[in-house]
């Protein structure tokens, strides 16, 4: 049994409530707040009712603890906060001590369960991990647990879902493309253990990351690639941080974007085609905000010819969430719809045929909120729009 | 108090889903940026029973209807982002949250004015405006959060103000509920608002959304800026008519001094040169704050002054040019592009020294520019030891709105208390060198007379008397009214009074037994039966007290308290 608030207290973030001048910047760009209005649902509302929370050594109520699993872990607050509050550390150290309640919503549990018994989100056999290989099974059948430098690494949602399979398809075309020599973990590819992560689970995520860390290691890899932002920040940032910085020496971890730009800078691969289409470019909040990772996506589109690039008035480290992030689908699947439409929206205002974004999350977050508003825009990923203007 | 039956008519008039009454939301509702000391807050004990988000102004009308009728205290509430206490809900009721009305209804660039709901958010509303090619003349550091009726009904200056005035040269025309619910636009006569009343609303109040609109007359100045600053009390705002002007270049410069007088000096050069859009500084301790927490840019002198010039390219680069040459004379450097632009988007985050505290104790009052180095010595001489950061920016009248921080911490709560005297001890050095109190609120009603003037202050007394007389909207806000103590606090007083009682009596007798005997015999506790006696008188005293002080003027006890405060910090601090 821990004691009241400890994940908070080791870290020294127990008095970031109090730190909190109150001010309400980050009400106005909290996707959960906009969505209701009401300040229980803002992170000043709930960093004010954690304040006494903490005062008055109480435990987190139920209601609260659902409160606070209302959020997309965007990163917006901590981005415009007044004090510089740590937020999205906060955040998730406080739904750390939502578990050590007993408190998690329904769904972490169930994918806690999950993981624990099958080592991915789906709880699907670990030697289904290759289905969404079945498109590009010719370019990856030689590649499985190969000794390489490069390697892809899917994710569970691209791995077992159909309709985010072609992503990892992509990767692989551009990556043949290129004459990358590359590997795949196959069924020793684990979850990357983000819904720990952003679950507060930290502890529950270290076999899974040593597992990961090893396999990729074994093979040699120096580079692992990923079309996920959420694995890719575990990768980078959540590993060292849970395992120290010596555990993912030697290794680099690249998102789609920042690889395909090195290809381009290499001359690996060339865009001669011309694509005539305008793109929306939306900044996944876990590789923008959360890692500060603007550029590379950008850079690419632009090398595109025919391709004119429109910004969302709120872009970069402003843009606004698509509703996919911190589990919200999975505890809040209606405010993570009503929040992707208010998206769609913004990017209709620029006029574009397409919102793109590097990010599985958002792929399913955007096709949701497209059909929740009816829009006329579709949703590519960036996998997609590099493999049609390469014309693969 | 608000009852069952209350609720439910309430959450009907608003709408089930724009009202809240449940215990968690309340809380969240019932404070303001301040963190009060926490006898303060127990003796105030602001706590709002429930809220509504109204949607429309009709609703407004409804609801205040509705509370007159039933006698519940109702507050009105932007985003909570002001310090002065004026939206603490003291003596519970509704609180009326704006943010809803947040439309833009027009937009007219031939008179360069705007319409918009009073619960818009300034920085949504400069965003919109910028797509139009437009911009608020004035907006306060606020602006990411705060509402535009609520800087109206705060009052005050920001951004923009050195060339643009406050707030209060912004707003053309207002429609407020009053609190009986008639709808009225300011474009009325002030006679007719404010003397007699009006004949005809707009629209009456009524409980079936009815609506009737009528054409308003020419604006009014006088009316209108009545409603200004004056915090909620005299009505709800609802719309906003208020200036705007194109969307100009901003060229931010950040020039930096070695001293005060220096700085001072320099602010005043360059008013000789030009009118900026924005002119601020910092003194040295407040940047030796930022630059504990990072945040302080890399400068040649400690005192940093940002001076905003809007034009074209061409216009802003010849003004700066000679403003560049006039500072050579106060030895200010003009710091790079970089660092001019950095300050310039660190305007809106006067706060973040507040890490430091981790509470801040906030105050604020006009000075003149001309006066401020006298102003700046007083402070440092009066608060010696204190950790003070001070910042100001000047209006368009050579003001100087100076904001003070001082660094505390809330979790000990004595010297806390305490230091509570601070806030209003620079109001009144402020005052003392010429200067005028910023903002009413509920903390400075002891300034209201002389802070709205004589004329102005009879005027809203009278249209309060006439529309609110039992004082059920906003009441202790600008208005002095009586504390209004909490039953915990009630009861606290009369239970202490019923142990002194007994306990004095026994006290009386053991000092002077032979004056008790000889004046009051029959005043004695000796068992068990005279000491309930007396114990039920002491509570009976308590009673009378705690009464009594239910009659004192907030504005009263913050004067009666401000020595102990004083004293009490020098000691604890
Ligand atoms: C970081 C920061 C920067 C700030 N900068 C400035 C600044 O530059 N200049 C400045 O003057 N102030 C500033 N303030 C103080 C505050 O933001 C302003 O007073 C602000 O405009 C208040 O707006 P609000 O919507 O939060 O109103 P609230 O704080 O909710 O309310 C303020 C008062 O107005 C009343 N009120 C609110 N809405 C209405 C309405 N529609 N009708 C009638 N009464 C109403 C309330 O009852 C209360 O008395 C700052 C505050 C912060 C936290
Ligand atoms: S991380 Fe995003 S959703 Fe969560 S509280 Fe912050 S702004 Fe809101
Ligand atoms: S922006 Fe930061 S300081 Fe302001 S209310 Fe939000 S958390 Fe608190």
């Amino acid at each position: 049994m821990t004691k009241p608030y400890e994940p908070l207290k080791i870290e020294g973030l127990d008095i970031e409530p109090t730190v909190c001048a109150r001010c309400g910047f980050c009400t106005f760009v909290c996707p959960a707040y906009l969505d209701t209005l009401w300040d229980s649902q803002s992170p000043r509302g709930k960093l004010y009712q954690l304040r006494d929370l903490i005062k008055n050594k109480k435990k987190i109520p139920a209601d609260f603890a659902a409160r606070i699993f209302n959020c997309t872990l965007c990163g917006a607050c901590q981005e415009i906060c007044q004090t510089n509050i740590p937020l999205l550390r906060f955040w998730q150290l406080t739904r750390e001590e939502i578990g050590n309640l007993e408190e998690w919503p329904e769904i972490v549990n169930y994918i806690d369960t999950a993981l624990q018994e099958t080592q991915n989100i789906m709880e699907m056999d670990q030697d289904d991990r290759t289905l969404w290989t079945d498109m590009v099974d010719d370019l990856v059948e030689k590649r499985t647990g190969i000794k390489a430098e490069v390697a892809y690494f899917a994710g569970c949602n691209i791995s077992f879902k159909g309709t985010l399979a072609h992503l990892g398809e992509n990767t692989i075309k551009v990556m043949d493309a290129a004459g990358v020599d590359f590997t795949i973990l196959g069924s020793e590819e684990f979850c990357c253990g983000n819904p720990y992560f952003v679950a507060g689970g930290f502890d529950k995520a270290r076999e899974l990351a040593m597992h990961n860390l090893a396999a990729l290691k074994e093979l040699g890899v120096k580079t692992v690639v990923f079309n996920c932002p959420g694995c890719h920040r575990a990768f980078a940032e959540e590993y060292p941080h849970l395992l120290g910085k010596d555990s993912v020496e030697g290794l680099e971890f690249l998102p789609f974007s920042e690889f395909t730009l090195r290809l381009l800078k290499e001359g690996k691969i060339k865009f001669t085609k011309n694509y005539p289409h305008t793109v929306a470019w939306h900044d996944p909040c876990e590789l923008g905000r959360h890692q500060n990772i603007y550029n590379p996506a950008r850079e690419v589109l632009n090398a595109i010819p025919g391709l004119k690039l429109r910004e969302m008035k709120h872009a970069r480290n402003k843009a606004r969430c698509c509703g996919g992030g911190g589990l919200l689908k999975g505890t809040n699947p209606m405010m993570s719809v009503r929040i992707s439409g208010r998206r769609v929206e913004e990017a209709e205002k620029t006029g574009a045929e397409f919102i793109a974004s590097e990010c599985p999350s958002c792929t399913m977050s955007f096709n949701d909120g497209i059909e929740h508003k009816n829009s006329k825009m579709k949703f590519k990923d960036l996998s997609q729009i590099v493999v049609e203007a390469l014309g693969l | 108090m608000l009852r069952k039956q209350h609720f439910q008519k309430l959450a009907d008039i608003v709408g089930e889903d724009y009202f809240s009454a449940e215990g968690y939301m309340t809380h969240l509702y019932s404070h303001d940026i301040a963190a009060l000391p926490g006898i303060v807050n127990d003796v105030l004990n602001p706590h709002a029973e429930a809220i509504a988000q109204p949607t429309t102004s009709e609703v407004v009308s409804n609801l205040l209807k509705y509370c007159k009728e039933n006698n519940i205290q109702v507050v009105p509430r932007g985003h909570g982002t002001s310090g002065y206490g004026g939206a603490l809900p003291t003596k519970g009721g509704l609180v009326v949250e704006m943010t809803r009305m947040n439309e833009i209804y027009n937009i007219d660039k031939g008179s360069m004015t705007i319409e918009v709901g009073a619960g818009i958010i300034w920085g949504k509303l400069l965003e919109l405006l910028e797509d139009e090619g437009l911009s608020a003349a004035a907006y306060p550091s606020s602006a990411p959060s705060s509402t535009v009726g609520g800087w109206i009904a705060a009052g005050g200056s920001g951004i923009g103000s050195t060339k643009y005035g406050g707030i209060r040269e912004q707003v053309v025309e207002l429609e407020v509920v009053l609190p009986d619910g008639e709808i009225i636009r300011t474009s009325q006569s002030e006679d007719s608002v404010f003397n007699e009343g009006k004949t005809k609303p707009f629209f009456g109040g009524d409980d079936s959304f009815y609506w009737e609109s009528e054409e308003s007359s020419a604006p009014n100045k006088e009316s209108t800026s009545l409603f200004v600053d004056s915090n909620g009390t005299l009505g709800i705002i609802t719309k906003v008519v208020m200036k705007v002007i194109p969307l100009r270049k901003i060229k931010p410069l950040t020039i930096s001094f070695p001293n005060k007088e220096q700085t001072m000096g320099a602010m005043q050069a360059i008013l000789r040169i030009t009118q900026p859009f924005y002119l601020h500084f910092i003194t040295d301790e407040f940047f030796g704050m930022l630059k504990e927490v990072g945040k302080a840019p890399d400068v040649a002198g400690e005192w940093l002054v940002l001076c905003a010039l809007e034009g074209t390219d061409e216009e802003n680069d010849e003004v700066a040019g000679k403003i560049a040459e006039a500072m050579a004379m106060y030895h200010g450097t003009v710091e790079s592009d970089e660092i001019g632009h950095h300050e310039w988007d660190e305007r809106f985050y006067p706060m973040r020294i507040k890490r430091l505290g981790p509470s801040l104790a906030p105050s604020e009052v006009y000075v003149p520019l001309e006066r401020m180095v006298d102003f700046i010595d007083h402070c440092y001489k009066h608060f010696k030891g204190e950790r003070m950061a001070m910042e100001g920016a000047v209006n368009h009248r050579n003001e100087v709105a100076v904001l003070t921080w001082f660094l505390d911490d809330e979790r000990r709560r004595i010297p806390f208390l305490f230091g509570w005297y601070r806030s209003l001890d620079v109001i009144n050095i402020g005052i003392k060198n010429g200067g005028r109190a910023y903002s009413i609120g509920m903390w400075n009603v002891a300034h209201s007379r002389k802070f709205y003037g004589k004329e102005d202050y009879t005027k809203m007394a009278k249209l309060k008397q006439r529309t609110d007389s039992k004082n059920y909207l906003n009441s202790h806000k600008v208005f002095p009214g009586p504390l209004y103590l909490s039953t915990r606090i009630g009861l606290l007083i009369m239970f202490a009074a019923a142990f002194v009682v007994p306990i004095v009596i026994m006290f009386a007798w053991w000092l002077a037994p032979s004056v008790v005997a000889a004046y009051v015999p029959w005043v004695v506790v000796n068992d068990i039966a005279s000491f309930l006696l007396w114990f039920i008188v002491g509570l009976g005293v308590g009673f009378v007290v705690q009464e009594f002080a239910n009659l004192i003027p907030i504005s009263v006890v913050l004067s009666i308290g401000l020595p102990f405060l004083r004293l009490g910090r020098k000691i604890f601090h």
